[in-house]
């Protein structure tokens, strides 16, 4: 097996190997080694197969840019992760990866034929194939464009991970952990500022941290050896708090960052078991230092994809920082110095290059250090074509033409077995403009720089476009002083010394003699889109760059462009003609790289993925074997299931012991507003439609709620306790909005109004007890209390006590039934409720859910906010323009009641429909017509509610129904898939229109 | 996400909040004497400005007050918080 | 007298965290705004009402926590004095100068103390507790895992947070699964 690590460095340590799996096959890494390290050190560089072509491509970058390494990590069906970036995935014992989009194999793909024909398949393809004929898209296209979709493969089993979230708040945050940001973090900490340094890599230091030119020092020292100084120093402050391994996934307003910690993904899988994998840090600074770099280009030209072409400061890093060459006979091509330092340090490790520089000429001392050690450079020379199918074996070059349009003169053909490439570098200006900031261009090196920095965010280093070590230093000592408003002399006299870039030249496009439809020039290596594409897109008529971008896919896989979204403008731009920093570029959007759902849902999974709310009573109803519904955020008694019952059965029981006996529920979920004050029956008077004043103490009343709008928004029973003091109930969804709304009118409209509302749902609990039996088993509870109607009538109020705790008891019915609901103590919630049972047991009383509830008050014709309205149900829509007050002055909502709209006669209306089969249950939300024949079919309304009564012996339904107030009597249809059900439109009420059960 | 300062209880995540919508529209004493219009005027017709914008706020998870507050909705920059009753600062228009 | 049942709230101590159920408790809710009412008040509690945002007020018998401009909370323990409620409700509710309101059931008193108690506050609560932690006495209303919660800081490290009762076991729940990640 070859050996590629032909170096030792601190970084790696050779003496622990670490064996994973690669597309099937064992190798060897070293602790240290990222994955790409590993199979570069293992002379891998084909690592998949391109999204659209299907040409072999290799490890390109060192990075979070890399668009080709893309990898599947794992094979079980819970744990496997699609589009892990092989440079960023640290290496552990066991790891196994494999290549994505290739079948059967990387070395030999099948979709390889998409090569060959792709002069048929370029820009917008898809668009325009797919559109004819009709009849095919769904049978034919579409089903074999979801088989070559996407990368890799999703896991199909929920994620046993742990994931977490945690908030975090500093004065000061510095993002990226490279000279800059160790300089920042370091000025900050040490002026007592409470600093947050985060970097996505296991180690500080940024590209300093391994570079070892003779030519750059600080201090005296090489600048990696003074950098590992400063490290060791901030490790030492109090103040600073250091988290590697954890990259800003998005930067929001007001100095709001996500951050994801990354805690196990570099661990052996046993080890990974039981702790957390990500951390999402909920990050708010005061101010924001972002010191995130810069990354290197790629160059545009012929072939620029094969294996074996990365870019040349990552086989800088590749070399110095984990010890592996990524060939024996390198070419590095460049528009700049930076290549040079690569160049440089190859050589010293005795590797065999040379240089292709696109500029005429370079001087300084970089270059001139190169020239000295010998080593071959082609200056004015553009790389023009490259060969080898699954690594590069050999290239073309020529000489550029004086305005470098062209090239001239003869082909030189090279041998190589590795290609280095630097178009410069562009600043990572992401988090800038996330956070809102504006970017400016500068002409000199064709970069985009963070415009201007406000008071609480900044840029410092490569991203802020200041690219050697002096400028770098000196500039971000500086402004940080400035933005932080301190005085740090830490750095006055360091001594600096760097070579300075004299010379550039950068051309988006590089010249060719063959046409460019003939060319694979890729900008955007993931989505395999081409210089040419973005042409065609051009000629096509396409001028805005986010248009170009969506049409030729450019920048939109899952590398977002890191690397081909400069040259996509460059060359649009000078197709175009136009200035480049003119056109502006494509929205920077979170996340920065990828994001698990896993680290964006946290530990709100399993039982704490909603939050729950239980009543005092909650374990009686599991105990008794209750099903549960969700209603808000409460778990709510549902039915109560006998042996051997269904749903049905059991609501059918329940409901007709209700009305034989008794029955008995939790209604502690309802909303509950002590109200107090010397306004408290005025102000009712204003929320309610109908009138309170002469509400007498001890009495209670039903009340209709409606918006400004005139539409029905909440209703519930309200109890007089004494003058000035009310207690109001709510629906149990409406709780929290109610209390709000009425602390808005009361907060902003009628301020003058002495009214408090306390909210005072959790500390009752209610059991209501209903039927003919209901009396008796509230006389057993409460021997000494006068239950007589002339004492204790319908819709009045009495406190009594249930073995010396205070009851508050309400003579109020939802069922139609007499009923009373007792209120006391939560605490004392789960004893009332089993001595109610207990008390009942002689009368059948039995406990009833939610569904049952529904039936018995539907049977009455009461309606449920919220189910049977929907926002644009006025009360005399409902038919209840019995409970809207007509002399009151105001109440809220009242003068919608007589706008045009809701006066209408045609307005949806309430009714009752009655199926002609009475064993035929509707369902709910089922559409109501007149005729079946019409088309379109005219549809008048819906289904709201529906059951099957037992104590009616037929199938009962409330429905909203066009003009339904005048429609009693008529004949209607509710179409159904295989059938049509007649019905007839009916009364609300179907049971018990006199009342005569309320005081049975 | 935004940082609003409560002007009873500080600066406080935007979590802890609710909107309340356009702020200054004083509910009509007399609503019974508009015409339809005007009734819809008040009950629909907001600005929704891009720019300077007075809005209602509430402390929901807080204090429970509500207050009002001057935003930028071109870059979401809150310039300025005050209680309810209180006069806009003159410096927005 | 009836049996209480308390929501299922155990004692747990992880990573120097304490969590623990710490009623009985009576809380009332204490509304008002005019001088009268303040006078009444204090005297009733022999205690000044917080007026600054975020404190607390604290004697032998009574804590009381600022809520809002108009609004407190005072709690203490059962067995120390069953009767201020009625007097109170009495004296302010009843004479019309504020509102008295009985929320010793609506809230559930869960005492949190040991050294990471505000790491495990922060992983689901954005507020931000610098000031809070170093200063005893502080108390806020804010959310912990989307659940409304009022947190008194007792002495050093040791907090007091009252939820509604209907979410305090899933808060529980909650807080002794993030005591396991700190």
């Amino acid at each position: 097996m070859p050996n590629y690590r032909i170096h030792k460095t601190e970084y790696i340590d050779e003496t622990k190997r670490v064996s994973f799996k690669y597309d099937g096959k064992t190798y060897f890494g070293c602790e240290g080694d990222t994955l790409a390290s590993a199979l570069l050190a293992n002379g891998i560089h084909l690592v998949g197969r391109s999204f659209k072509y299907h040409r072999p491509r290799g490890i390109v970058s060192c990075g979070a840019e890399e668009p080709n390494a893309i990898c599947q990590i794992g094979s079980k069906k819970d744990l496997t992760e699609p589009n892990v970036r092989a440079t960023e995935l640290e290496l552990y014992e066991g790891l196994e990866a494999s290549s994505q989009n290739c079948w059967p194999n990387v070395k030999f793909d099948i979709g390889g034929i998409n090569n060959f024909i792709s002069p048929l398949i370029p820009a917008g393809f898809y668009y325009k194939t797919f559109m004819w004929p009709k009849s095919f898209w769904k049978k034919v296209y579409e089903p074999l464009i979801r088989l070559s979709a996407g990368l890799g493969k999703s896991p199909t089993e929920p994620d046993p991970d742990i994931y977490d979230h945690k908030h975090v708040h500093y004065d000061v945050l510095v993002i990226g952990g490279g000279i800059s940001g160790i300089i920042a973090a370091k000025m900050a900490a040490k002026n007592n500022l409470k600093t947050l340094l985060v970097d996505d890599k296991k180690i500080l230091g940024g590209s300093t941290i391994y570079q070892n030119n003779e030519a750059i020092k600080i201090d005296d020292k090489l600048s990696s050896e003074w950098l590992k100084n400063e490290i060791q120093e901030i490790n030492k402050l109090s103040n600073l708090t250091i988290k590697t391994r954890t990259s800003i996934a998005a930067y929001h307003g007001y100095n709001f960052l996500l951050a994801k910690e990354n805690l196990t993904d570099h661990l052996p899988e046993e080890k990974k078991k039981n702790k957390i994998r990500q951390r999402l840090w909920k990050i708010r600074a005061k101010k924001v230092v972002i010191a995130t770099g810069s990354i290197e280009r790629p160059l545009v030209f012929n072939n620029n994809d094969r294996p074996g072409i990365l870019l040349s400061n990552s086989i800088n890093k590749y070399l110095d920082f984990y010890g592996v060459s990524c060939g024996e006979n390198i070419i590095l091509f460049t528009n700049n110095d930076s290549a040079y330092e690569t160049s440089i340090s190859l050589h010293k490790k005795g590797i065999k290059n040379l240089i292709v520089d696109l500029r005429k000429s370079a001087s300084s001392e970089l270059i001139k250090q190169a020239e000295s050690l010998g080593i071959r450079i082609y200056f004015n020379h553009v790389v023009t074509n490259t060969f080898g199918y699954r690594k590069i074996n050999s290239l073309e070059i020529m000489k550029l033409s004086e305005d470098g349009n062209t090239t001239v003169g003869n082909k030189i053909k090279l041998s190589c077995d590795c290609l280095g490439m630097s178009g410069g570098w562009t600043p990572m200006v992401h988090m800038h403009t996330q956070s809102g900031g504006k970017l400016n261009f500068r002409d000199d090196d064709q970069v985009f720089l963070p415009k201007e920095n406000s008071e609480d965010q900044i840029s410092v280093g490569s991203c802020n476009g200041d690219f050697d070590l002096e400028n770098i230093i000196d500039k971000t000592v500086n402004k940080i002083n400035k933005f932080l408003d301190i005085d740090n002399q830490d750095y006055q006299d360091t001594n600096i010394i760097c070579s300075k870039e004299n010379d550039k030249r950068n051309i988006w496009l590089l010249p060719n003699k063959i046409p460019l439809g003939k060319t694979k020039c890729f900008i955007d290596f993931q989505n395999d889109s081409t210089a040419k594409d973005i042409k065609l897109a051009l000629k096509e008529g396409f001028r805005s760059i986010e248009h170009v971008k969506r049409y030729t896919t450019t920048g939109m896989a899952t590398d977002q462009g890191k690397l081909s979204n400069m040259h996509a403008l460059g060359i649009i731009a000078d197709t175009a003609g136009v200035k480049m920093g003119t056109l502006g570029t494509t929205t920077f959007r979170p996340p920065f790289t990828p994001l698990t759902f896993g680290t964006l849902v946290g530990r709100n999974v399993g039982k704490f993925f909603e939050v729950v709310r239980k009543t005092s009573m909650h374990e009686w109803h599991v105990e008794n074997n209750a099903e549960f519904e969700n209603v808000g955020q409460w778990k709510r008694p549902w039915y109560y299931p006998k042996k051997g019952e269904n749903m049905h059965d059991a609501v059918q029981r329940e409901s007709k012991a209700a009305r034989d006996s008794a029955g008995i529920l939790d209604a502690s979920t309802l909303g509950k507003i002590d109200i107090q004050g010397t306004d408290a029956s005025e102000f009712l008077n204003r929320v309610y439609t109908n009138a309170w004043s002469k509400l007498a103490i001890g009495k209670c009343r039903y009340g209709l709620m409606l918006n400004e709008d005139g539409m029905v928004y909440d209703d519930g029973v309200t109890t007089r306790i004494s003058e000035n003091h009310y207690l109001m109930t709510t629906t149990t969804g409406g709780a929290a909005n109610v209390l709000s709304k009425l602390e808005d009118y009361l907060q902003t409209e009628w301020p003058e109004l002495d009214v408090y509302l306390t909210s005072v749902t959790d500390h009752y609990s209610t059991a209501s007890i209903c039927g003919p039996n209901s009396k008796k088993i509230l006389n057993k509870l409460f021997p000494n209390l006068d239950l007589s109607d002339e004492n204790f009538p319908h819709m009045s109020f009495k406190e009594d006590k249930l073995e010396n705790i205070n009851c508050r008891i309400m003579r109020i019915s939802f069922t139609g039934e007499q009923s009373y609901e007792i209120n006391i103590e939560a605490k004392y919630g789960h004893s009332l409720w089993k001595m109610c049972i207990e008390a009942g047991k002689e009368f059948n009383l039995t406990p009833y859910g939610t569904e049952t509830m529904h039936l018995l008050r539907a049977e009455k014709g009461f309606i449920i906010v919220g189910q049977d309205t929907d926002g644009t149900m006025t009360p005399s829509d409902l038919q209840m323009d019995w409970i809207v007050s007509k002399k009151k002055f105001d109440f809220i909502g009242k003068r919608s009641l007589y706008r045009s709209d809701t006066v209408r006669e045609d307005r949806k209306q309430l009714v009752g429909l009655l199926t002609d089969d009475p064993k035929e249950i509707l369902e709910e939300g089922a559409q109501i017509v007149s005729d079946v024949k019409s088309k379109p079919i005219d549809m008048l309304g819906h289904v709201t509610s529906s059951y099957f009564s037992p104590n009616l012996n037929k199938s009962i339904a409330l429905a909203v129904v066009r003009s339904g107030k005048t429609m009693k009597g008529q004949k209607l249809i509710i179409p159904m898939e295989n059938k049509n059900i007649n019905v007839t439109v009916s009364d609300t009420i179907f049971l018990d229109k006199e009342n005569k059960r309320l005081n049975a | 996400m935004f940082l609003i300062n409560c002007p009873f209880c500080g600066e406080r995540d935007q979590s802890e909040f609710s909107s309340g919508g356009e702020a200054h529209i004083v509910r009509p004493k007399q609503p019974t004497e508009l015409s339809d219009d005007e009734w819809a005027e008040y009950l629909f017709m907001r600005k929704n400005i891009k720019g300077i914008q007075f809005e209602r706020w509430n402390h929901a998870h807080g204090c429970r007050k509500w207050f009002n507050v001057v935003r930028d909705t071109s870059n979401d920059k809150i310039l300025s918080v005050y209680k309810m009753g209180e006069k806009p600062p003159v410096n927005y228009k | 007298m009836l049996d209480i049942l308390h929501p299922k709230i155990s004692n747990i101590n992880k990573n120097n965290i304490d969590i623990n159920l710490s009623e009985e408790k009576i809380k009332i809710n204490i509304r008002g705004k005019n001088k009268e009412f303040f006078t009444k008040v204090g005297k009733i509690l022999s205690i000044i009402l917080p007026s600054e945002t975020n404190t607390s007020s604290s004697n032998e018998n009574y804590d009381v926590l600022w809520l809002s401009p108009d609004e407190w909370m005072i709690y203490f323990d059962e067995n120390k004095n069953t009767n201020i409620f009625d007097q109170l409700y009495k004296d302010i509710s009843t004479l019309n100068v504020g509102s008295i309101t009985d929320i010793s059931s609506q809230l559930i008193c869960i005492n949190i103390k040991g050294e990471n108690i505000f790491e495990l506050l922060s992983s689901g609560s954005p507020f931000n507790f610098e000031k809070f932690k170093n200063n005893v006495g502080s108390s806020t209303q804010t959310l912990v895992n989307h659940i409304d919660v009022i947190l008194h800081h007792k002495s050093k490290n040791n907090v007091n947070l009252f939820v509604r009762r209907s979410f305090s076991e899933h808060l529980y729940e909650w807080l002794v699964d993030s005591s396991n990640f700190i």
